[in-house]
């Protein structure tokens, strides 16, 4: 039974790692150091979201009504907001409950609001969670023509500025991967070319005695596989290592920020590294063998 | 069985390499191919490699794996049981149609030897044959039957470990012509295969190539030695210019 082995290509592949050193530890410095930088971009957005979630700064209006209404038109605003578009969510808040929340909130100051008792100074109000935020003013500017709302709550220009900051980030990363991708394919394209060029006799000799286009190729594939296997490896310990000082820092100095255990995102970041290695890998040396698959 | 039907060969620089060219060679004939430097030896090497295509004409290739001629099995009679590493049978290529996808496992069916050898330095004797079976996928299991075998025909059994470094010219090529036996093809092409080593051990490497010849292959050697051309007194076929000018047995070289 005639049969190829995994292990002879991925031999292969080690071999001409080893030939050329030089060249295969630029191509894994370049594919490392674009993981790193993206790992990173990714993280921070990450971190941002949990914190605007955490703050409930997004997608979120509260609505106080006047205290004038009775029951029965509160109940009727109600209706009427949940009629409208965008609307994720609408729950009611008594000023009863209210109140029970502040007195809660400043059990350590019982007088706070027992000077009070009897006479609520708070008001009934709606949390209204929305869908879209790039449609929040428009909700805002309906919720205002309703009548008997007396405040609408939003912290839409915070909300907006963070958005802002966030898309901007994400273009720089983009253009980031973008670049430092191609980088990496140029890299371990040249390296595998200087590999094909090193076995350029043997690849003649194999030609002769009837070798076929994968076995002449897949060497270089498993050399650009575990160019890109090195490379997420020693990025995902960089970007752990660097994770747990930016904890080390902010657990001082910035407590109220939430920061994502590392643990929680170990999995996703290592698996996506792992498959933009290979995967950059495969490009680089398939683009580098290409000619050869022509016969 | 090879058969060169009025083939042309013009190489894209607009060199007519060959032209009109009309060749039978019958399955385990020996044949010599001759003629001056540039007359069209090695572009007809090529072709039948299928390293060059045909520009114009046929080139039909049948390998018979049967042992009888022409794969005529005569009735009552079983075909020979085939060796390790062959398939039974008669397979035609045509190579002025075959597709790049089916060159790797027309070339598998062909043994062929250069002139400089082309030997790996960094392997050993053994590692240089074995090669050839690995290309094709043969296992571990059938190499290490099969080199030694193959060493023993072509007389270098003590020197399986030795890197070619270690070894005289006509030596190298034996190893070659070992790497070319490997897969048991049935038809072995060398092309001046004697060009780089001395004539006493030009003489061995004829012998070896004849001994092959006489366990049923079809042999073609191009070769400028007169010599031994005349010495061995088989076919000659004699190009010149692209064309063949000579086709016989015996001293006809010249
Ligand atoms: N790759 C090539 N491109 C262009 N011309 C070639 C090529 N190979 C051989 N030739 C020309 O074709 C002719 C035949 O060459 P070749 O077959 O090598 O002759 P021989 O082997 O008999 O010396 C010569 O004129 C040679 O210069
Ligand atoms: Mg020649």
């Amino acid at each position: 039974m005639k049969q190829y082995r995994a292990s002879y290509f991925l031999g292969q592949g080690i071999k001409g790692l080893w030939r050329n050193g030089v060249m295969s530890v630029a191509s894994i410095t370049v594919l490392m150091s674009c993981l790193v930088v993206m790992g990173s971009f990714a993280l921070l957005i990450l971190n941002i979201d949990v914190n605007l979630e955490k703050l409930g700064l997004m997608n979120e209006i509260v609505v106080f009504i006047d205290e004038t209404k009775d029951d029965l038109a509160v109940e009727e605003i109600g209706a009427k907001i949940r009629a409208l578009d965008n609307i994720e969510s609408v729950e009611f808040i008594s000023k009863e409950q209210a109140l029970e929340e502040e007195q809660a909130r400043f059990a350590d100051y019982p007088d706070l609001y027992n000077l009070v008792e009897g006479d609520n100074p708070l008001r009934d109000s709606f949390v209204i969670t929305y869908q879209d935020n790039s449609k929040a003013s428009t909700l805002v500017y309906q919720l205002g023509q309703i009548d008997g709302i007396a405040k609408i709550n939003h912290r839409q220009d915070l909300a907006a500025s963070i958005e802002r900051v966030k898309s901007g980030i994400s273009l720089v990363l983009v253009w980031f991967m973008a670049i430092l991708f191609v980088v990496s394919i140029f890299v371990i394209i040249n390296t595998i070319k200087l590999a094909v060029h090193a076995r350029r006799q043997e690849i003649t000799v194999m030609r002769y005695v009837g070798a076929t286009n994968w076995f002449v190729i897949l060497p270089f594939i498993f050399e650009g596989i575990i160019i890109g296997v090195l490379a997420s490896g020693l990025a995902y310990l960089i970007e752990w290592y660097m994770y747990r000082y930016v904890i080390s820092m902010m657990t001082g100095s910035f407590s109220f920020v939430t920061i994502l255990a590392f643990e929680e995102i170990a999995l996703p970041l290592g698996l996506a590294f792992l498959g933009i290695g290979i995967v950059t890998g495969i490009i680089g040396s398939t683009i580098s063998t290409n000619r050869y698959l022509k016969a | 069985m090879i058969e060169f039907r009025d083939v042309k060969k013009t190489y894209p620089n607009g060199t007519v390499a060959l032209d009109g060219v009309n060749l039978k060679i019958a399955d385990g004939e020996f044949v010599f191919i001759v003629g001056e430097s540039g007359a069209g030896k090695t572009t007809l090497m090529k072709l039948l490699l299928r390293e060059e295509k045909v520009t114009s004409g046929r080139l039909i290739v049948r390998v018979n794996r049967t042992g009888f001629p022409g794969g005529q099995v005569p009735s009552g009679n079983t075909a020979e049981i085939p060796r390790v590493g062959t398939k039974p049978g008669v397979t035609e290529y045509d190579l002025s149609k075959i597709s790049n996808f089916k060159v790797p496992y027309y070339r598998r069916e062909l043994g062929v030897v250069f002139q400089d050898f082309r030997l790996f330095p960094n392997k050993t004797v053994f590692e240089n044959v074995a090669f050839a079976m690995q290309v094709i996928g043969e296992s571990n299991r059938v190499i290490k039957r099969r080199v030694p075998a193959i060493l023993n025909i072509v007389n270098l059994t003590e020197k399986f470990n030795c890197y070619p470094s270690q070894l005289s010219g006509g030596e190298q090529q034996r190893v070659a012509l070992a790497r070319a036996l490997a897969n048991n093809p049935q038809i072995i092409i060398a092309d001046e295969p004697t060009g780089n080593i001395d004539p006493k051990m030009s003489l061995e490497i004829m012998n070896l190539l004849v001994k092959i010849h006489k366990r049923g292959k079809t042999v073609i050697v191009v070769t400028h030695e007169k010599d031994l051309v005349d010495y061995f007194r088989q076919r000659v076929i004699k190009i010149s210019d692209g064309r063949v000018v000579s086709d016989g047995v015996g001293g006809m070289f010249g």
